[in-house]
């Protein structure tokens, strides 16, 4: 007897075997309650909370009080500007710095635009008013009230070029790209999709792994022809399966009890899912196929998953972080999933305006994939 | 002259220093049933996983019906069906589901109903693996392992947990299982399966193999040498007599 009696498999049955491990084991996981809760329901809790969180607010405004002591008719017009703004939300109640610091006590008021006697008032030897807008806060108004002033000093300064013509070397221009503004929910949605990926990607595999091993399935498949790479293709499938319905619902949850914006392409979002998802498996298929236990995989999986969830934007935006975290946590395998998220769903751009993150996600996968490749074991 | 299908050459494994199975040689006929018995730790899973390709092997060689285990592995696995000691499955998969996926590792695409129907278990096709009773799940797994056709079938243990009943009719399917042409190499601790059921059994002991021949040739050996029992008028024991009270038909 020699080899030729046992006929080789040709590729094309080993990518068959591929395609019935991925139908049969998806069906499994459609009656798998507890897979069902935590890839699918799970993801949507904190959907609910972190949108009703951040619902209707958002956007830049301020409660305030204007006192205005000032008779001139400048300042008339300035207070006229203010209530028509909408960065500002004028509390008509409050008519002296009294009842101003009562209500700020209770922060019921993030401060007071006070405006003197002389403000709007033509001073001697001017061709043109003049004055000091004073914001008053207090400690527990700090953010709030150093923000107003600023703010106020921007549109100040626009004013004083009307009056005083000089040349200003240096200048901000704002350009906003998309036309609707984005609220802090579209801003969330991008990180909580990151961390929904992490739910199928990750804590998926880590848990049933452990699980297969102990019991002897995979050891039982390992007897068979079925090579590391065939089973790691269905896994990848049937979990891309898995989260793009997961995705997909979430979505439809955003879009219509969170007013979410999709600025962007579908397809091309369920084509970056299903890459994101590919390469986040990729962890959790290096874990569980590493470990022999749940004793090994859970601790391994939570030290790699937690400073990822923190430090990639998933809760968090990353450009409240210092720069030099910053641009660290600018190279972890989460980052450019969520931030290419973001930019595909509420900036509108393309596949190819996002190759930086596309490409770092592609060194993310060879890099994980070898590793998983090499730690895997069947029992 | 008799045709070899498995072929054992001085087969070494140690695991830290020790030897578990020390220098090992035996041959295994086509068609037959053979045993390996011993005690625990005598060796006998580690040659079975050494020549199911599981386990890498320190010394020796082995040749499964001309192909080399150490370097044509993947050839091996293709003709070999392997059962081990405890039968488990995914729970929330059906039957046929299971042995579509088994023969889809196998590279192969069956139908289910007919190996079902093999082992007896028709009627579950739309059952869950965790809905079956220990014979059931025994016979299942001896499905699963015989989709593509092995020409070398292992059990280890297949009996081990199961009642008198359960026992036998798994014998039976063993049988059956040989008269295809499949040969059959099992490991038990019950010797009276052994001599029932087996053509030939290899004894091993502290990893050395210390008599191989058939059943009733190792009997008539120890007769030889002047053993002598106690003779026993009866011509029944218990468990005729369990089986006789409870009968031959399987419970689960």
């Amino acid at each position: 007897m020699t080899e030729k009696d046992v006929p080789r498999i040709s590729l094309r049955k080993k990518l068959q075997t591929v395609l019935t491990f991925t139908r049969l084991n998806t069906k499994r996981f459609f009656r798998d309650k507890l897979a069902i809760f935590f890839s699918v329901l799970f993801p949507l809790i904190f959907l609910f909370v972190f949108g009703s969180i951040s619902r209707g607010g958002g956007k830049l405004s301020f409660k305030v009080a204007i006192l205005n002591d000032s008779s001139s008719s400048y300042s008339t017009t300035f207070v006229e500007q203010l209530k028509n703004s909408k960065i500002y939300k004028i509390d008509k109640t409050v008519n002296n710095l009294t009842q101003a610091k009562d209500k700020m006590g209770k922060s019921q008021l993030d401060g007071v635009i006070y405006l003197n006697k002389d403000f709007g008032v033509v001073q001697n030897g001017n061709k043109y008013p003049s004055g000091q807008v004073e914001v008053i806060y207090t400690q527990n108004q700090m953010t709030a009230g150093q923000t107003m002033a600023s703010v106020l000093s921007a549109s100040l300064s626009g004013i004083n070029a009307k009056f005083v013509n000089t040349k200003t070397p240096f200048t901000v221009s704002q350009n906003q790209l998309n036309e609707k503004s984005l609220t802090t929910f579209d801003y969330t949605f991008a990180g909580l999709l990151g961390f929904s990926i992490i739910g199928i990607g990750i804590f998926g595999p880590v848990n049933v792994f452990p699980e297969l091993k102990k019991q002897g399935i995979l050891r039982r498949l390992h007897t068979t022809p079925i090579k590391v790479w065939q089973y790691f293709l269905s896994t990848m499938f049937s979990q891309s399966i898995i989260g793009v319905l997961s995705i997909a619902i979430q979505f439809a949850i955003a879009i219509s009890v969170f007013n979410l914006k999709v600025v962007g392409n579908y397809l091309e979002i369920i084509i970056f899912t299903i890459i994101s998802i590919f390469m986040v498996l990729g962890i959790g298929l290096a874990v569980g196929g590493w470990a022999k236990n749940d004793r090994q995989a859970a601790p391994l999986s939570n030290i790699i998953v937690f400073p990822m969830l923190f430090l990639s934007g998933t809760f968090f935006p990353r450009f409240q972080m210092p720069q030099y975290l910053q641009s660290i946590t600018n190279y972890l395998p989460l980052t450019p999933v969520i931030d290419g998220m973001r930019l595909l769903i509420t900036e509108g751009k393309h596949l190819t305006q996002i190759l930086p993150q596309l490409a770092l996600i592609a060194l993310w996968m060879v890099i994980i994939y070898a590793i998983a490749f090499r730690v895997f074991r069947w029992e | 002259m008799k045709d070899v299908i498995l072929k054992v050459k001085n087969l070494k494994k140690s695991y830290d220093n020790k030897p578990a199975v020390d220098g090992i040689s035996f041959e295994v006929y086509r068609g037959e049933i053979f045993g390996i018995l011993g005690p625990n730790g005598a060796g006998k899973t580690t040659t079975l996983e050494m020549i199911e390709t599981m386990r890498e092997i320190d010394s020796g060689s082995i040749t499964v019906d001309g192909l080399d285990v150490a370097t044509q592995g993947d050839s091996v696995k293709q003709i070999i069906g392997v059962q081990p000691q405890t039968a488990a499955f995914q729970d929330k998969q059906k039957l046929s589901e299971i042995i579509e996926l088994f023969s889809a590792a196998y590279g192969e695409k069956v139908s289910a109903k007919k190996f079902l129907d093999e082992v007896n278990l028709g009627e579950k096709i739309n059952n869950f693996a965790e809905e079956l009773s220990g014979g059931q799940r025994q016979r299942l797994s001896i499905a699963t392992a015989i989709v593509h056709n092995p020409r070398l079938f292992f059990l280890d243990e297949p009996t081990t947990g199961l009642d008198p009943q359960a026992r036998r009719n798994l014998w039976d399917l063993i049988r059956e299982i040989r008269d295809k042409g499949v040969t059959v190499i099992m490991t038990t601790h019950y010797l009276d399966e052994a001599e029932i059921l087996c053509d030939r059994v290899a004894i091993m002991d502290n990893g050395k193999i210390i008599a191989i021949d058939s059943p009733i040739k190792l009997i008539k050996d120890l007769l030889k040498k002047g053993f002598h029992k106690e003779q026993k008028v009866e011509q029944a024991n218990l468990e005729d007599v369990f089986i006789d009270l409870t009968g031959k038909g399987l419970r689960e």
